[in-house]
């Protein structure tokens, strides 16, 4: 006899470890699938699977696949679904964890979707200099293209920057915005990533 | 008894729905004193306002009648209408309760001719059609009665209607001077046969149920199908009167629902395929959709399901829908995720049906009852010495033959408690 061929990885433990590791997800077992999350949601037609689908395929171990979808990153937190749920399922924190926890394993990385430059970008530029310079920002997302990218881009959004300089909204010629103090910013940033990692390895300790 | 003081026999039956007639009449006809007492003007509660029934989808009036008329031959048997509870002290075997009457302004000289609602211009809001329409202020409160007598509704009295309402009674029926009363009757043991009432589907704001005419209750479906409700039987939108030939039932409206009702109402879906049934026996070209979470057709019941989904007219969505908005032409849509296709609907309907969910109907009771969590009334845990019992669905969501079982179980434990062998 032929074992059927597995044409897609599961991993059967991926909903036990979600449960366990991401904040609120105990919650997650009282889903019902109702679709009151998905209907409700003004994002769902940018989402590859939506909320309720999420669940169920976390629930069937399809981990690469819930990681990688764009569902995490399109969630706006709205809050509708929270509000709605009829099971008090925190459905938005879900989605979060399960996207940070995404970003951690490296799954957005290697996938290199738009969302995921658009996002190094901009926590790049804040980060570094405190605010989100408008030219800043959009030279630093588009070159994630390449130099081709930043060209073609730039050339397609000519009328935006226009409208732009022309409200006064994106100076052309003053420095780039940045804070007074960026050496504390960066300090203040280090003991938060040293925070959320001791807290982190607690709560994968199980003290919740 | 405990106290080996004088102890009663009698058995207080509280509310005359289906659930509190039941359990009076079989307690009666087993022997015991019995009194029941209701806070409306008729007995019949909320059976009486259905249109037709499980299981064999009769009308209620076909069930009420065999009630009414074993009633009639219980000889041990007193029925308060217009009473309530005030108050209750003592304990098993010997319990004073202190009940209040309201005013009917009708005596029992009414032979239910109608005169009185020929005479007077004056109008009320309808109960028996949960105020769907308006009946006349002197008024039968629904044609299965119980007492069959005509009620003066409190609001004219005073005004020069209820002359007239008075002087067009040929046989000196209309008492204007009826007051408020009160009494005290000893009993044994009581059973809270309080039942329910629909849950507030204002609550459901995703539902916008204020929005429009044509979203309605699964009670008021009820009463529209009725040859006796607000519509004559027929099923409309209440907007314009237009036939309402693209129906949706949309389930769970509160029940299952931690937000609103945790639990299950357990009527609502086979409540609903009936309504489906009711639609679709009256329009040949009418098109139901009923949105569910799961289906639970319980017990033999499934039957009826299977046959209501075979009709290829009737169309199950399986899908709680998210929300309830009006679209441009001033038609409610439903809006959600079918869950299994994974498409996202937007659908116009001429009526959205919400099956709402049941909650117990006892507020506070004017005496400490053992409830649940929800309210619903339930045994107390330990304490054998109890009398208070409870049926229906004041002690559970339960349909109606399961109400009945329930009523007689608990007649059967109000005997044991009045002759102190529970």
């Amino acid at each position: 006899m032929n074992a059927p061929t597995p044409t897609r990885k599961y991993d059967l433990g991926f909903a036990r470890w979600v449960r366990d590791n991401i904040d609120h997800a105990e919650r997650m077992n009282m889903c019902m699938q109702c679709g009151v999350c998905s209907g409700s949601c003004p994002l769902r037609n940018e989402m590859d699977n939506g909320p309720r689908k999420t669940f169920m395929m976390v629930r069937a171990g399809m981990k690469e696949e819930v990681l990688k979808s764009s569902t995490l990153w399109n969630c706006v937190s709205c809050y509708s679904c929270v509000v709605r749920c009829p099971r008090e399922v925190p459905v938005k924190y879900i989605l979060h964890g399960l996207l940070t926890y995404a970003i951690e394993q490296g799954y957005q990385e290697a996938q290199d979707t738009d969302n995921y430059k658009f996002a190094s970008a901009f926590w790049n530029v804040a980060a570094g200099s405190g605010r989100v310079d408008e030219r800043v920002f959009t030279a630093k997302f588009y070159l994630k293209y390449g130099i081709g990218g930043l060209i073609s881009k730039g050339m397609a959004n000519q009328k935006i920057a226009m409208g732009m300089i022309k409200s006064g909204r994106m100076p052309l010629f003053a420095a780039p915005h940045k804070i007074k103090g960026k050496g504390d910013l960066k300090k203040i940033l280090a003991k938060a990533a040293e925070i959320e990692k001791t807290k982190h390895a607690s709560l994968r300790d199980g003290e919740r | 008894m405990s106290n080996g003081g004088p102890s009663s026999q009698t058995i207080l039956v509280v509310g005359g729905g289906i659930s509190g007639v039941s359990a009076a009449i079989e307690a009666a006809e087993a022997g015991q004193e019995v009194i029941l007492l209701e806070s409306t003007a008729t007995l019949g509660g909320r059976v009486a306002q259905l249109n037709r029934y499980f299981p064999k989808l009769c009308h209620p009036t076909c069930g009420l009648e065999i009630n009414y008329s074993r009633m009639k031959k219980a000889r041990n048997l007193k029925v308060y209408t217009l009473t309530t509870v005030e108050n209750v002290t003592g304990e098993r075997g010997n319990y004073t309760v202190t009940v209040k009457t309201q005013p009917r302004y009708v005596n029992a000289n009414c032979t239910a001719c109608g005169d009185c609602a020929q005479a007077t211009e004056a109008k009320v809001p309808n109960p028996f059609n949960y105020a769907m329409d308006e009946i006349s202020a002197a008024y039968l409160p629904h044609e299965m009665a119980f007492p069959m007598r005509y009620v003066v509704d409190g609001s004219v009295i005073g005004t020069p209607e209820a002359d007239k309402i008075k002087g067009a009674c040929k046989y000196d029926a209309v008492d204007l001077d009826e007051r408020e009363g009160s009494f005290d009757v000893t009993v044994g043991a009581i059973v809270w046969a309080t039942g329910w009432q629909p849950y507030d589907p204002a609550k459901l704001t995703s539902y916008r149920f204020d929005s429009s005419p044509d979203i309605i209750t699964n009670v008021e479906m009820e009463r529209m199908a009725s040859h006796d409700g607000p519509t004559g039987g027929k099923i409309v939108r209440l907007s314009d009167g237009a036939e309402a030939k693209k129906v949706a039932l949309v389930q769970c409206a509160g029940s299952r629902d931690h937000n609103h009702l945790p639990y299950c109402s357990r009527v609502c879906c086979l409540a609903s395929m009936k309504h489906a049934a009711y639609v679709r026996e009256r329009y040949a070209d009418a098109n139901v959709d009923i949105y569910y979470i799961d289906i639970r057709a319980h017990d033999k019941l499934d039957t009826f399901y299977q046959r209501i989904k075979n009709d290829p007219q009737v169309n199950f969505v399986k899908s709680k829908p998210a929300s309830i908005v009006v679209n441009d032409e001033g038609r409610p849509c439903v809006k959600g995720e079918n869950t299994l296709t994974r498409e996202l609907y937007e659908e116009p309907y001429d009526l959205i049906v919400l099956a709402t969910g049941m909650e117990p109907a006892v507020g506070a009771p004017p005496v400490s009852l053992t409830q649940d969590d929800y309210g619903f009334i339930v045994p107390d845990e330990g304490e054998e010495d109890s009398g208070m019992i409870s049926c229906g669905v004041a002690s559970g969501p339960l349909d109606v033959s399961m109400s009945v079982q329930s009523a007689t179980a608990a007649a059967l434990k109000a005997i044991q408690a009045v002759k102190g062998a529970a």
